[in-house]
């Protein structure tokens, strides 16, 4: 259980909570970061002397995440979101005015569809003035006009669906009660594998074959981790699910556990969502006292236990062989691949990896049918996808979309377009990382990843960030690449220091001509895209090609600007 | 008994046989093949950081880092490629790019001059990404062993790793991310307030002359 950390524990009360459970490391950072404010050298000194882990180990890890703070008083200093939605509502400014109290900016914290959050502590508030901050639940998300079938949103509006009375009352449980008293897990699997449901973070890969494969692999305790790190500037989908719908979460990581043999969960979610670290432990209590996460779960001999995990500020932990380090207590770089986590996971031990909307997912799709998910999609593609839309758009938000919606759909009659007055400019793709579309692209593509892909961009985990045509464009790339210089791990050298190399053409180092800053921005970005060790560094250079591609003439501008 | 037939990949159209867990990089080696790599160690733990090494795959659109990917049989590789020496020279700039380009003394350790040779057959421009310099050197460092000159630091952590994986001594890691990246001591101070032996070992694995053997140094003058 994830306890608020009294403040009266002492080091070694806090030590004996966390030394037996599975994935200290992280659970007893936060312990002392919470009860002290922030991580003292006493208390590195302490775990590392406990965990038996090498001092400097732990130091170098403990500086990779930036909202674990190393000065008293650390903890409660306020945290300003500057992503690509908040720098263009007040966030910066907020940032300044705030600067003499410690403030510090953090990249986008999944409140884009209401800005800007401040981070503080426990708590995160909103607002676009300082004197106009309050703490708001999350905004639910929008239906469709069309009324258009959902899957993962099709029950979140009910009233009471986040408590587990609410929850059964509107057919939660009914999947797991089919799955563990009428089927056998590799029926299961069968199932998920019909439904051609496929990984909703962005990498697509089929959920039924990811799970078979954790099923067939060699080694126990096996694991299922719910990747929760939602840090893609753009995405704030998985907080809604989180908010009102934790038990479909947790419903479909036991159907998971179920269908794979795997006996533990970590659900490890981004520190950026401090509420949802306290509601969720509350829903897997919930579940664990109705007898639906435990030993002998429904009253057979299956067992799952089911723990949360608080991340520490550091998107590259989405990437799931850094959530996999770091929830083991490693420093948290990517890991070479193969091995796969399906095989080699977590503790080198074989764990299917899925993210919230994949797993939330599940439950509808074992209540009804794999034919009826995947009908919910639209010209050959199967089921849907959640979108965060944000940005420059009457009514940004949440929205579920049947794969293969025109994208047009989305903008114009489902979020009611440009604000009065305005025409949309550009439409970012996976967050940030698909870079942009624009111009007749918009136009013409559909909510899906074939379609975006011939487009040179990735649909990925669907954020969607619009701007109109008040925007500069190399300032909002500016941005977005100065992220991904801030989220590099460090370790392959095309990611550490192309992102700072192309941050640097941006801001305006280096003054070139024109030809001369293309061909290095086409060098670093084609080496980055082929050689970078993981999907950040790969990622990274769309959104400064995009800029190039449908823009040519802000590029000309900036780079004229400069040289003069 | 069924007859163990030898296990071999195509490496640049030639057929070479492999052992169980070979990796490209090494098969590659005992061919006498040309890569150029910045974070190997033989001595280490495959790390897959510097991409130097990266070699065409079959079936594979992009190019893959042949020091962390294992032979089987019959892959189709390919050491080089007018790609692939784009992309190494163009990392080479890259890596560059964060240091003051200086001549560094081979006294400074055994290692110290794969970055420069590998600057010069590429022919890398070392001022094309001039911008900001990563790495701060520690010349707080008053120790009479190990030179700290992180200014030179590219970071591969072949010294970091050298220290865990050959002496268990874990004195050293890496603090910070992306850029900002730096060696470190627990807390980051002195090595003779850390875990460290003064073995020397990170000092002749660094490619660069970031580490240096002090005693050699001061024997030159």
């Amino acid at each position: 259980m994830l306890l608020p950390t009294d403040p009266g524990s002492t080091d070694s009360e806090l030590i004996e909570r966390w030394r037996g459970e599975p994935a200290p490391l992280l659970a007893l950072l936060h312990a002392f970061h919470d009860r002290d404010g922030y991580l003292s050298e006493t208390a590195l000194r302490a775990i590392a002397q406990n965990l038996r882990m090498p001092l400097a180990d732990l130091f170098g890890t403990v500086t990779f995440y930036h909202h674990f703070s190393r000065e008293p008083q650390g903890l409660n200093a306020p945290r300003i979101c500057t992503g690509p939605v908040c720098s263009l509502r007040g966030g910066r400014e907020m940032l300044a005015a705030l600067a003499s109290q410690g403030a510090t900016a953090m990249p986008c914290a999944g409140r884009c569809d209401e800005p800007v959050p401040v981070l503080q502590g426990q708590r995160v508030l909103v607002g676009t003035k300082l004197d106009q901050l309050v703490h708001k639940a999350t905004i639910l998300p929008p239906p469709n006009p069309g009324g258009i079938e959902e899957c993962v949103f099709a029950e979140i509006r009910q009233p009471g669906r986040n408590t587990l009375a609410g929850y059964r009352r509107t057919g939660g449980y009914e999947g797991l009660t089919r799955a563990v008293t009428t089927m056998t897990p590799s029926a299961v699997i069968e199932f998920v594998r019909q439904s051609k449901l496929a990984g909703r973070g962005g990498a697509g890969f089929p959920t039924g074959q990811k799970w078979q494969a954790v099923a067939d692999a060699v080694g126990q305790p096996k694991a299922i981790v719910c990747n929760a790190d939602e840090g893609e500037p753009g995405c704030f989908k998985d907080r809604a699910i989180l908010d009102y719908d934790p038990f479909a979460v947790i419903e479909g990581m036991t159907i998971a556990a179920y269908a794979t043999g795997a006996t533990r969960g970590f659900i490890y979610l981004r520190y950026e969502y401090p509420e949802i670290a306290a509601s969720f432990q509350r829903a897997i209590d919930a579940a664990v006292a109705a007898n639906l996460v435990g030993n002998n779960i429904l009253g057979t001999a299956f067992h799952f236990a089911l723990y949360i995990r608080r991340g520490a500020g550091a998107y590259i932990c989405g990437e799931e062989g850094s959530l996999l380090n770091s929830l083991e207590g490693k420093h948290p770089f990517p890991r070479n691949r193969p091995p796969f986590p399906v095989t080699h996971g977590f503790e080198n031990l074989p764990t299917a990896v899925n993210n919230v909307e994949t797993l939330a997912s599940v439950p509808q799709i074992m209540r009804r049918s794999p034919e009826w998910y995947q009908g919910l999609g639209r010209n050959g593609h199967a089921g849907t996808k959640l979108v965060s839309l944000s940005g420059d758009v009457q009514q940004p938000g949440n929205y579920e979309v049947p794969f293969g919606l025109p994208l047009r759909t989305l903008l114009y009659e489902w979020a009611g377009g440009p604000l009065p007055g305005r025409s949309l400019q550009a439409v970012t793709m996976a967050g940030l990382s698909g870079g942009f579309l624009a111009k007749d692209d918009l136009a013409t593509v559909t909510i899906d990843e074939p379609s975006i892909r011939s487009k040179g961009s990735m649909l990925g985990a669907a954020g969607m960030i619009a701007f109109d045509d008040r925007r500069n464009m190399v300032e909002v790339a500016h941005n977005a690449m100065e992220f991904f210089a801030h989220e590099s791990c460090g370790k392959c050298f095309p990611c550490r220091i192309g992102t700072q190399r192309l941050t640097e053409r941006l801001a305006g180092a280096s003054p070139q001509t024109l030809p001369i800053w293309l061909a290095e921005v086409d060098d670093i970005s084609q080496t980055m895209k082929a050689v970078s060790a993981c999907g950040l560094g790969m990622a990274a250079p769309l959104v400064i090609e995009s800029l190039v591609r449908y823009f040519p003439e802000q590029v000309a501008q900036h780079v004229a600007k400069v040289s003069d | 008994m069924e007859k163990t037939v030898q296990a071999t990949i195509q490496l640049d159209g030639e057929t070479v046989n492999f052992a169980t867990g070979e990796t490209i990089y090494e098969i590659a080696s005992r061919a006498d093949k040309f890569i150029p790599t910045l974070c190997y160690d033989p001595r280490l733990q495959p790390f897959g950081a510097c991409r130097l090494c990266v070699v065409e795959l079959k079936g594979s659109k992009n190019p893959v880092a042949s020091c962390t990917l294992k032979a089987t049989p019959n892959m189709e590789v390919t050491t080089t490629s007018e790609r692939i020496e784009k992309f190494r020279k163009t990392l080479l700039e890259l890596v560059t790019s964060e240091n003051p380009t200086i001549a560094v003394s081979p006294l400074r350790s055994y290692a110290s001059q794969e970055l420069s040779l590998l600057v010069e057959r590429y022919a890398a421009d070392t001022q094309r990404f001039a911008g900001e310099h990563s790495g701060h050197s520690r010349l707080d460092d008053k120790n009479p062993f190990l030179l700290r000159d992180y200014d030179l630091c590219i970071s591969c952590y072949r010294c970091v790793r050298v220290c865990a994986e050959q002496e268990g001594d874990y004195a050293i890691s890496v603090m910070n991310r992306g850029f900002h990246t730096q060696i470190t001591t627990e807390f980051n101070g002195i090595l003779k307030d850390s875990a460290c032996t003064f073995c020397g070992q990170c000092v002749q694995t660094c490619p660069t002359g970031a580490l240096g053997d002090k005693k050699a140094l001061r024997f030159a003058e």
